[in-house]
């Protein structure tokens, strides 16, 4: 087991140079760069633009700039960002809490609702309340966030229960340690129920499929046979083998913590990276973008990784000797 | 609101000229004296009639701040957090666009018109106490003109590649001398003024580092200013939070001194979505609604307690731009496009109407020429204009040897079908839908259009560098002062859009239009100046290099608890050092 973590370990590093040196490329070849907006601004001399371009080395070989790059990485360096002229480390330092607690938020309330859902629906298959739990999954799972997000602030606005996007109010600094708490719990609820409402739909699904699946089993009905009581057979038996392909997703969800409300932010207006990211992407900020893709390849093997180990922990025909 | 430090018109007085809706600027009449500053500088702009002090005034912006260095900024989401803090020697009224004194409390212009003197006005502190001297704005220009700084201000100072020179005459003078007149320096001098002890080391470590200096990690008591408000708080991704800064060197009419306001605060939204909800909320006191909400606002005045106003058309128009460059397309393209009577034609043949109404629900003005009709100073009525008549274009077009067969498509004198892409950026919602009238309109004089927006990177690489482009509808800022976009309008030019960077004028007009700016860049009289511009604007309506389609109108809505309020130029409102609360609490 161990041997197997540490080889898994190992290989992230040939990939993360794979998927790093890929993407520098399609970056680099896209037409286009951060100047783009300078060198349409009437005032700006086109030797001025030439001379920035020059300045933060996008002149040089597309290899030679990644091989630049690349040697300030394995030094713990990403670069400054151009547009911010900060570090990419402290641009991203100062907002990944935030992006972390609206994901673990929303992945608890998840999993807390998808998991009993999804049992419910198994043990009452075709019943009026799982076809109307099955509408509403495939309602949520192909609701666009952007679209959910912009109903979310809108209803947020007309019913005046829920702050309008943002993470604190104003005046935040001035509240006591628990007002704080309180406060960012207030801006949690709508984000937390759209991002978690997402994940709600594929997981309660996912649950049922399982759990129908192995209520099929033989051994279910021996178990029922030997007069177990149904409880027994559905807890005990039924939902822990059931509940295996849902540890692939947990370590899926957990490597998408940092990412998987990008798009949320952007429209809410969530002070995570995820707002960052988008644009920088849109406005070519090379190294912002770059310390990102870094960031989230990281973060999706490791979740990966840990959903292996967690599987072997379950499931004894798991074996990775 | 905004100060557009870097745009913009000369003038020390303008009277006759002015539109009679424009006041001619009130001479002071009267002076105050605070304890620490002997000549405060006294806001026309600010009665003092109903002022009280106290209260907190919040706005919204798109996106964070850049920079907290205000000479390396560049994009107004880092300039408008910052004009709160700094101040420069000269400012813009907001409501006339004239020059009016700030941090120098007067300037005389030497007989040979090249060397400018600025007396500073004494007793003005920077936010941590310290006092402002002329070795401040000595430090300030230094860093614009040392090595590697990334500003826009160097190019707006640099005369036919000459840096502007200046010297410290004593504590409280500075001079600047210029290679030659230039008519447009009052208007390119009110670079925000950066305290020299507190930047001085990092300027000495160069260029670059001083790019990394004052970024938004600083902490922001670190960030001192001579402006009204001292900047309190920086929350990445929420908001900016300001206090009043009690040592400012204005006053109002009354001799109260300014700002009112004890606090200020600017939220950060992500999308105009989210702050006009937010303004509907209640939560922030001002917002600049777009064309196409007028209506709505309008209907919701009383209810959400505020006013919208009928603002003046912004300065900038979108356009379209036919490619006349034959390194960049082959003909029979480029014989099209740089042909007049085609050119006109194609502008006679564009619905702007259409446009104004689909695009703006109405609320834009068409437009001829490059200078909007909501300027106070160059706007030229008088110039030709393309109404929309297919009759005209048709007759244009057959003048010009071009045929067209029953509904078929439209041929030229050789026989070829006209037939060419037209680009815009597809981020842009309204460009798009600008382009799918123009496509429409011109489709009717046969002409076969494909309209094929794409992203704004490819866009500019054609226009700046391959030159691969047939017709593309696009818009660039300007500001009061047309002359600061030689980029544009010489041939030379970087941005000479419709053939960039040419050795000699292809032609006696676009050979007129750069001598003519080189007169403006020199003329300091202002009716000359005008003279040349509106000949400038003549030109362009003649030839039609680019068609401007319309210039959209502005309508701010403000809260009803906010006092002195005016609308200025591109619906700009009153700054926040002259606004008040009439009620004492926040709805």
């Amino acid at each position: 087991m161990l041997r197997h973590i540490v080889r898994r370990l190992l290989i992230l590093f040939p990939m993360l140079l794979g998927i790093t040196a890929v993407s520098f490329g399609v970056i680099q070849l896209a037409p286009g760069d951060f100047l783009d907006e300078m060198r349409l601004n009437p005032v700006v001399s086109a030797e001025t633009v030439e001379q920035m371009r020059r300045n933060f080395g996008l002149d040089r070989p597309i290899h030679i700039q990644y091989l630049k790059w690349l040697s300030n990485v394995v030094r713990g360096d990403f670069g400054y960002s151009f547009s911010f002229h900060v570090p990419v480390a402290w641009l991203l330092g100062s907002r990944w809490l935030n992006t972390i607690i609206l994901n673990i938020t929303a992945f608890v309330f998840a999993w807390i609702v998808a998991i009993p859902l999804g049992i419910h629906a198994a043990v009452r298959q075709y019943s009026w309340s799982d076809n109307s739990l099955t509408f509403i999954a495939l309602l949520g799972i192909s609701t666009p966030t952007f679209f959910s997000g912009l109903l979310g602030l809108y209803l947020a606005f007309k019913t005046g229960w829920l702050p309008i996007g943002g993470m604190t109010s104003l005046g935040f600094e001035d509240l006591s340690p628990i007002g704080k708490v309180l406060d960012v719990a207030h801006h949690l609820i709508l984000p937390t129920l759209i991002l978690g409402f997402l994940s709600v739909a594929g997981l309660m699904r996912q649950m049922r499929g399982n759990l129908l699946e192995v209520l099929r089993q033989d051994y279910v009905k021996t178990a029922r046979a030997k007069g177990l009581h149904n409880r027994v057979v559905l807890y005990k038996h039924a939902v822990r083998n059931a509940i295996n392909p849902l540890i692939t997703i947990f370590g899926f969800q957990l490597g998408a913590l940092l990412s998987g409300s990008a798009i949320l932010e952007n429209v809410i207006g969530w002070p995570g990276i995820g707002q960052l990211i988008v644009e920088a992407l849109f406005k070519k900020d090379l190294y912002v973008v770059m310390a990102a893709l870094v960031v989230g390849s990281v973060t999706l093997v490791l979740g990966n990784l840990v959903a292996d180990i967690l599987l072997a922990a379950v499931d004894p025909r798991i074996r990775y000797d | 609101m905004r100060r557009a430090w870097l745009t913009v018109l000369v003038v020390v007085v303008v009277l006759a000229l002015l539109a009679p809706s424009f006041a001619a600027p009130t001479q002071q009449q009267r002076r105050f004296t605070l304890p620490d500053i002997p000549n405060p500088k006294v806001d026309t702009h600010a009665t003092g009639e109903g002022a009280r002090y106290g209260g907190v005034f919040v706005t919204s912006q798109i996106s964070d701040p850049r920079t907290f260095n205000y000479i390396v900024a560049q994009e107004t989401s880092s300039t408008v957090p910052l004009s709160l803090v700094f101040s420069g020697l000269v400012d813009q009224d907001f409501v006339t666009g004239e020059i009016e004194p700030d941090l120098a409390e007067s300037w005389t212009l030497s007989p040979d018109r090249r060397t400018w003197t600025f007396r500073l006005r004494r007793g003005v502190k920077w936010h941590d106490g310290r006092p402002f001297t002329a070795a401040d704005v000595d430090f300030t220009f230094k860093a614009i003109f040392t090595e590697g700084v990334q500003t826009s201000y160097r190019d707006t100072l640099t005369y036919e590649g000459q840096p502007l020179r200046w010297r410290v005459v004593d504590e409280f003078t500075v001079q600047f001398i210029t290679p030659k007149p230039v008519g447009i320096f009052l208007r390119q001098i009110g670079v925000p003024i950066l305290p020299r002890h507190k930047l001085e080391a990092a300027l000495a470590r160069g260029g670059a580092e001083f790019n990394r200096t004052w970024s938004v990690a600083t902490p922001p008591r670190e960030i001192v200013g001579t402006g009204p408000f001292v900047m309190q708080r920086y929350t990445p991704g929420q908001r900016i939070e300001y206090v009043r800064w009690s040592g400012y060197y204005k006053v109002d009419q009354r001799g109260n001194r300014l700002p009112y306001l004890t606090r200020r605060v600017i939220l950060i939204v992500p999308n105009l979505d989210a702050a006009r909800l937010r303004f509907l909320a209640g939560e922030t006191d001002i917002y600049a609604a777009r064309p196409r909400e007028f209506a709505e606002f309008k209907a919701r005045e009383r209810e959400g307690n505020y006013t919208i106003y009928d603002g003046p058309e912004t300065f900038t128009s979108e356009f379209v731009a036919l490619n006349m460059n034959p390194r960049g397309i082959q003909p029979p393209k480029v014989t099209w496009f740089q042909d007049v009577r085609f050119r006109r034609a194609l502008n006679h043949a564009i619905d702007r109407n259409a446009i104004a109404q689909q695009v703006y629900a109405g609320r834009a003005t068409p437009a001829w020429g490059p200078v909007s009709s909501g300027h106070p100073l160059y706007y030229n009525p008088r110039l030709a204009q393309y109404p929309y008549d297919i009759n005209r274009a048709q007759q244009l077009l057959a003048e010009a040897g071009y045929r067209r067969e029953g509904t078929g498509p439209l041929r030229d004198p050789q026989g070829n079908t006209v037939a060419f892409v037209l680009a815009t950026n597809s981020e842009n919602t309204d460009r798009v839908a600008i382009g799918n009238i123009v496509r429409q309109d011109w489709q009717r004089l046969g002409v076969q259009v494909t309209f094929a927006p794409e992203a704004f990177n490819s866009l500019v690489g054609k226009l700046v560098g391959s030159f691969n482009w047939d017709a593309i509808i696009i818009g660039l800022t300007g500001g009061i002062e047309p002359g600061t976009g030689r980029n544009v309008w010489l041939c030379s030019g970087s941005l000479h859009l419709w053939w960039p960077r040419q050795e000699r004028c292809a032609t006696p007009w676009e050979q007129e239009i750069d001598r003519l700016f080189e007169q403006i860049a020199e003329e300091t009289d202002q009716a000359r100046r005008r003279q040349l511009y509106f000949r400038w604007q003549e030109l362009v309506a003649q030839n039609v290099p680019l068609m401007y389609f319309t210039y959209p109108k502005t309508q701010p809505a403000v809260r009803n608890t906010l006092g002195n309020i005016k609308i200025g130029l591109q619906g700009a409102v009153s700054p926040s050092e002259i606004l008040f609360y009439r009620a004492p609490v926040r709805r």
